[in-house]
């Protein structure tokens, strides 16, 4: 590629096509020389995405054959030594239950919550600016302060214990955090809560480009909101609401390690460890590197495998 | 008016109900900012007596606030600056090409999408340690326009689509360079795009946690917000007032800028998805 001082190149080539030669395809008509001539302008990204990015991925594979007790420890070869103890490993399972009971009540109560939100807010009721101002709220919160905000108000002291208590339902009052019935479920309302509002917020964005008349026609029909809403305009924004709930996954799967270490630090026992955060724990606190990369291989098979999956379930089907 | 029935009722009270849920906490954290934690425990959800700042200043001796603050701007500036450094000239390469190298390229950063970055956090902590950059703040600033480059790249190439090709033949018949051309012509006009990019990376950037947990460390010199707020939670003895008004002072940048730029923030976080 050339790397001539391009800013010296421009007067050698006047502009070469004539209006009238520019058919077709609008881009074939800028793609003249110069233009070639400048694609280099975007390898830095592309290096810059490579390094900090790809790299680390495809690192994960190389770390997960290795044996590598801690930091300073030498390094050995290990094969699928470290797949095999993983999969020998009860913490493992159990976190692995764990993920797969967060995303089996997060994902579908966060989807169909939000679309039904979403559905609302698009029909302009009273106050739907308001409304829309408000459900973004949690797309603005940083994870520490939601976690924050979820520590303060179940702690032994906190909010929802003192609401109970003034409710004279003291007797519900509970360790929300460090109860091991309570904490995975703590975490889950905290995906549940933050996930809603900002779901409806998209997907009321794309039910406001589908055309008014599609819902004052099924009303003529007699198709009251429930059916005008699943099976009238549910199937148009069908593919959408695959991307959103990929999204949702996506955030869900990989973005608990974070709720987790705020919140429960997957205690008591392991009863709320999850799968990405079992991978930052055997890295970062247990140094067992060889595992936790391992572990990081699962969740990322895992992560293609529910995306291919919810991919295709909603896909258009013309 | 034909939009408010009775039959709504219970919509109207499910969808505003959540709301409340979204807004008591907005609300709790800043009454609590302004009480001590007697009166938070005795009525978590009663107004403060008092409008004291105590709260606050001890918010920012305690957890190093000002510090934070000051590297959380450094962070957030500095990424978004490379962020535009690099992007810009890529996606106004990529939007005018039509060469294999160019689609080749544009799909690589499509694909960035799918791949999964919080998976590869040991192996960029491996990677900070290389570059000597381990517990610093810099790394952050070269490695959060890394994360953001898929989607800004994307998003810019597409609005670049929409420069008339006529504008730029004019600009090289008076002699512009290529530089110029994307100074004086493709940069002004994808202006909503570059808007939506800034927004989106300021979001993510300055909320961004547990990278900078693993790679700045705790160095109260180095640290972000982020990073300074869960050191006031303590096994024992939380402090609630200064937790919440350390907490209120971190959202504060975010809501003034939301506040301000709503319509075009929702617009940039809606493109942001729909890109995918």
């Amino acid at each position: 590629m050339s790397t001539a001082p391009v800013l010296g190149t421009a007067p050698q080539s006047p502009a070469p096509s004539p209006p009238a030669a520019r058919g077709g395809r609008a881009a074939g008509a800028r793609g003249g020389r110069r233009a070639q001539g400048s694609t280099w302008l975007a390898v830095p990204a592309l290096v810059w995405y490579v390094i900090f990015m790809v790299g680390p991925v495809l690192a994960i594979f190389v770390i997960a054959s290795l044996h590598w007790p801690g930091m300073l420890q030498p390094r050995t070869f290990a094969g699928l030594d470290n797949y095999r103890t993983v999969l020998d490993d009860p913490v493992f399972w159990q976190a692995f239950r764990n993920t797969l009971t967060q995303l089996a009540i997060a994902l579908p109560v966060m989807m169909v919550c939000a679309y039904m939100l979403a559905y609302y807010v698009a029909q302009r009721p009273p106050g739907h600016r308001v409304l829309r101002y408000l459900l973004f709220i949690p797309g603005l919160i940083s994870t520490p302060a939601k976690a924050m905000f979820f520590y303060a108000a179940l702690s032994p002291d906190g909010l929802v214990n003192g609401v109970l208590r003034d409710l004279g339902l003291g007797s519900l009052a509970k360790v929300w955090l460090a109860d091991s019935g309570t904490a995975l479920y703590a975490i889950i309302a905290l995906d549940i809560w933050a996930g809603i509002g900002f779901t409806a917020v998209l997907i009321a964005a794309r039910l406001g480009s589908v055309s008014d008349e599609i819902g004052e026609a099924a009303q003529l029909d007699g198709a009251g909101h429930w059916r005008s809403m699943w099976s009238i305009h549910f199937p148009i924004i069908r593919d959408y609401f695959g991307v959103a709930t990929m999204l949702q996954f996506l955030w869900t799967l990989f973005g608990s390690a974070q709720h987790v270490l705020l919140l429960t630090q997957g205690g008591p026992g392991n009863a709320s460890s999850t799968l990405s955060f079992l991978v930052y724990q055997r890295a970062f606190l247990q140094a067992d590197l060889g595992y936790s990369q391992a572990v990081g291989v699962f969740l990322f098979v895992l992560g293609l495998a529910g995306m291919l999956l919810i991919r295709r379930a909603f896909r258009q089907n013309h | 008016m034909k939009r408010i029935r009775l039959s709504w009722l219970p919509a109207h009270v499910l969808a505003w109900g959540y709301a409340a849920l979204l807004l008591i906490p907005v609300y709790y954290f800043l009454a609590s900012a302004f009480k001590d934690n007697g009166a938070i425990f005795s009525s978590p959800l009663g107004l403060p007596t008092s409008l004291s700042p105590d709260n606050f200043t001890r918010a920012f001796d305690l957890g190093g606030l000002g510090n934070a603050v000051t590297n959380s701007a450094l962070v957030t500036v500095g990424g978004l600056a490379v962020t535009l450094f690099l992007a810009l000239p890529a996606s106004f390469a990529l939007a005018r090409s039509t060469g294999r190298a160019a689609r080749v390229m544009e799909r690589a950063f499509s694909l960035g999408f799918l791949v999964p970055t919080f998976a590869a956090l040991f192996p960029t902590f491996l990677l900070a340690a290389a570059t000597g950059l381990f517990h610093t703040r810099t790394f952050m600033v070269l490695l959060l326009p890394a994360t953001a480059m898929p989607l800004s790249v994307v998003l810019l190439t597409q609005f670049m689509r929409t420069v008339p090709p006529e504008l730029e033949e004019a600009a090289r018949m008076d002699g512009a360079g290529t530089l110029a051309v994307l100074r004086h012509i493709y940069a002004p006009i994808s202006m909503p795009g570059i808007a939506a990019v800034v927004l989106l990376n300021f979001l993510n950037f300055w909320n961004e946690y547990l990278y900078s947990l693993i790679i700045i460390g705790p160095d109260p010199d180095q640290r972000t917000t982020q990073l300074a707020l869960p050191t006031l939670v303590s096994t024992s003895g939380t402090d609630y007032g200064v937790l919440t008004a350390a907490t209120v002072l971190t959202l504060l940048p975010v809501y003034v800028v939301y506040t301000v730029l709503q319509r075009r923030m929702q617009a940039a976080l809606v493109s942001g998805a729909v890109k995918m």
